[in-house]
């Protein structure tokens, strides 16, 4: 595969001087279209941070100017160098990522001002010098990774260097063990989670693996009740991230992770054969493994208890029972319909209401209304990324889409569903709002991806009848 | 700031967000509900010169468009069916070494040429299509043509109206012959040297 997309100039393809063939797409169009959205974004950003102030300190100061602009000036940076080197990109992702970004540093300013944290105490202002990183980090990923087939040859340094990642916070001088969790690596003042980044280099993994790979895990197999099943000896992928998420759960103690990683590989395994009984084996055997960890360790087992029974007073007076879930519900309950108003709430008694609880921060905070409308910004953003893959022309890239928007969708899933009680809590951020230098990192390197992928798909020849 | 002026400020904040989603939803409408079928001017300006050809259906069902009747192989391409069938045998799979373009043989485009890479070709009526046919039988990822192993094959991406190669429905992958015809509503196209 050459690295030139090929686009065909009109006049070669029409030997009958009819009307020439014309490329119904006029790119700048995209780019115009993203440029107003991005600004109709940053607008709301803004009056965002003017709505934190008024509501919690009654005027407006110049804070408003370092959190609404800063970002606004690095996206628009970012539609910049997408005119120049992804013209055909996806107009829907930048503004979608900006607008949730944004509302993120709303809500977790306001809890700053609640705790009286000011300069580089202050979360909120940590939070957009790394929206500031992520957003380099993403114009990089978009200018260097002019075609996305390059990153299909490295398939197998990816897996080893995401093996690495994974590994790093078990070592003993540069790992670092948060709330029980050991996923963090901790060198100078800076931590990083680098089990973020290494989801993306999975997903890319694995996209290069089951391309490769794909016809020995679909075509073969005995049938049980209509539902074709692999053989035994095909059985050993699945296996091996299966005891890779539960060594995660068991080592780092961190069960979100673990989800995360296994429910993309089986994800991807079932979009790349078609066959619902990698679903069923994969779900079998992800219950398998967390009834068994429920069993025997006692942090999976006390997060079951207080996602099964959070009101009871031992459950909520217990450390590590379910306080935090409890104040979540609480605050979401206080919001209502149309929310507390931004800056009226009091998202502070929750524990980690910047972070992993941002959920039932804004949920307070802006009411069920609000809420709905962020979760429709993250169904639309998800949505354009299996649009992108579906009309994707290369399997490897279509099985790339597919992976990066599956991580966001889990990832919204894990979280949300652990502060709603849907399922049982667990520790992942919630893509883009939560407050972590290396979640915003990680997703706004996902974005870039998507975008770059979407310039290939509407790069192609074009006849128009 | 009083507390009326707060929760109006509130109420806009929740409108302005809503607003954004909707209009970024009408904004990839298309994409999210399908394109909405057009009339092609050429079909609209012919409609009003002669009343024989008004109705597009009844100009499609004859497989002519109604702006080329005169030339012979367009009309021919019904009763070409069963020579194919017959013959198809002969004609070698098409290769990305041999097929070098893809031909519309009839339709409103006939004789245009495509070269073909090997990159794959998307079919349907939605923009990102290689080729995008807009007309009333197409559907918005119809069909396509890729490459496996070397060879052209073709699939039918669950279309509504099907995917014809040599008058017999393609319901699984198949290889495309050479010189061989493929329609899809109005429009045939073969692959060629």
């Amino acid at each position: 595969m050459n690295g030139s997309s090929p686009v065909i100039e009109a006049s070669p393809l029409v030997p009958d001087a009819g009307r020439g063939i014309r490329r119904i797409r006029v790119p700048q169009k995209l780019r115009n279209l993203e440029l107003f959205l991005l600004i109709v974004a940053c607008g709301i950003n803004a009056f965002a941070v003017v709505l934190v102030q008024l509501g919690a300190i009654g005027a407006v100061d110049s804070t408003v100017i370092t959190l609404g602009a800063s970002l606004s000036v690095l996206v628009l940076g970012m539609h910049v160098a997408l005119r120049y080197v992804a013209p055909n990109a996806d107009p829907f992702i930048l503004p979608v990522a900006a607008i949730l970004n944004g509302i993120g540093i709303a809500v977790i300013y306001h809890v700053d001002l609640i705790n009286g944290d000011t300069g580089w105490d202050s979360t909120a202002i940590r939070q957009v010098v790394w929206s500031a990183i992520a957003l380099i980090c993403a114009i990089a990923v978009v200018v260097v990774i002019r075609n996305h087939r390059v990153l299909q040859r490295y398939t197998y340094v990816f897996m080893f260097v995401a093996f690495v990642l994974l590994l790093l916070p078990m070592l003993p001088g540069v790992g670092q063990e948060i709330f029980g969790a050991r996923v963090w690596i901790h060198i100078g003042p800076f931590s990083f989670q680098p089990g973020e980044i290494a989801k993306i280099l999975l997903a890319i993994f694995f996209a290069g693996f089951l391309v490769q790979r794909r016809d020995t895990l679909s075509l073969v197999g005995r049938k049980v009740l209509g539902v074709r099943f692999p053989r035994a000896r095909d059985l050993g992928p699945i296996i091996v991230i299966w005891a890779l998420s539960m060594s995660v759960i068991v080592f780092q103690r961190d069960l979100g992770t673990a989800l995360l990683y296994f429910g993309l590989f089986v994800v991807m395994l079932y979009v790349a054969t078609g066959r619902t009984s990698w679903i069923l084996l994969g779900g079998g055997l992800f219950l398998a493994g967390a009834v068994i960890a429920s069993q025997t360790l006692t942090y999976v087992n006390d997060r079951f208890n207080a996602w099964l029974d959070p009101f009871s007073q031992k459950n909520y007076d217990d450390v590590g029972g379910s306080f935090q879930l409890v104040q979540g519900i609480f605050g979401l309950a206080n919001g209502g319909l149309i929310g507390t108003g931004l800056g009226r709430g009091r998202p502070d008694i929750t524990p980690l209401s910047q972070s992993d609880f941002i959920v039932s921060a804004i949920g307070e905070e802006l009411g069920l209304a609000g809420l709905f409308a962020i979760l429709c910004l993250y169904l639309l953003l998800i949505a354009r990324g299996l649009r992108i893959s579906f009309a994707g022309h290369d399997d490897f890239g279509r099985l790339l889409g597919v992976g990066l928007s599956f991580v966001i969708a889990l990832q919204c899933f894990v979280v949300i569903g652990g502060v709603t009680r849907v399922i049982p809590l667990t520790g992942l951020t919630t893509p883009f709002l939560a407050s972590g230098g290396s979640s915003l990192m990680a997703n706004w390197i996902i974005v870039a991806l998507l975008l770059r992928l979407s310039d290939t798909v509407r790069n192609q020849p074009r006849l128009v009848i | 700031m009083s507390e009326l002026t707060l929760l109006i400020l509130q109420f806009a904040f929740l409108a302005l967000l809503w607003i954004f989603v909707f209009v970024v939803v009408y904004a990839m409408r298309s994409d999210l509900f399908g394109r909405r079928v057009k009339k092609l001017p050429d079909a609209q300006a012919a409609g009003a010169a002669g009343p024989a050809s008004a109705a597009p259906v009844a100009a499609v069902s004859t497989n002519t468009p109604p702006r080329q009747q005169a030339p012979v192989p367009q009309s021919k391409v019904p009763t070409f069916t069963p020579l194919e069938g017959s013959s198809a045998g002969t004609h070698p799979r098409a290769t990305t070494g041999n097929a070098s373009r893809l031909v519309i043989t009839a339709g409103t485009k006939s004789g245009t040429e495509i070269p073909l890479g090997t990159m794959p070709l998307t079919i349907g009526r939605s923009t990102d299509s290689s080729v995008v046919i807009r007309d009333d039988y197409t559907s918005t990822h119809h069909a396509r043509l890729m490459v496996w192993n070397e060879e052209w094959m073709l699939q039918d991406l669950d279309s509504t109206n099907g995917t014809f190669l040599d008058g017999k429905r393609v319901t699984s992958p198949v290889n495309v012959p050479l010189n061989t015809p493929i329609k899809i509503g109005a429009t045939s196209f073969e692959l060629r040297r």
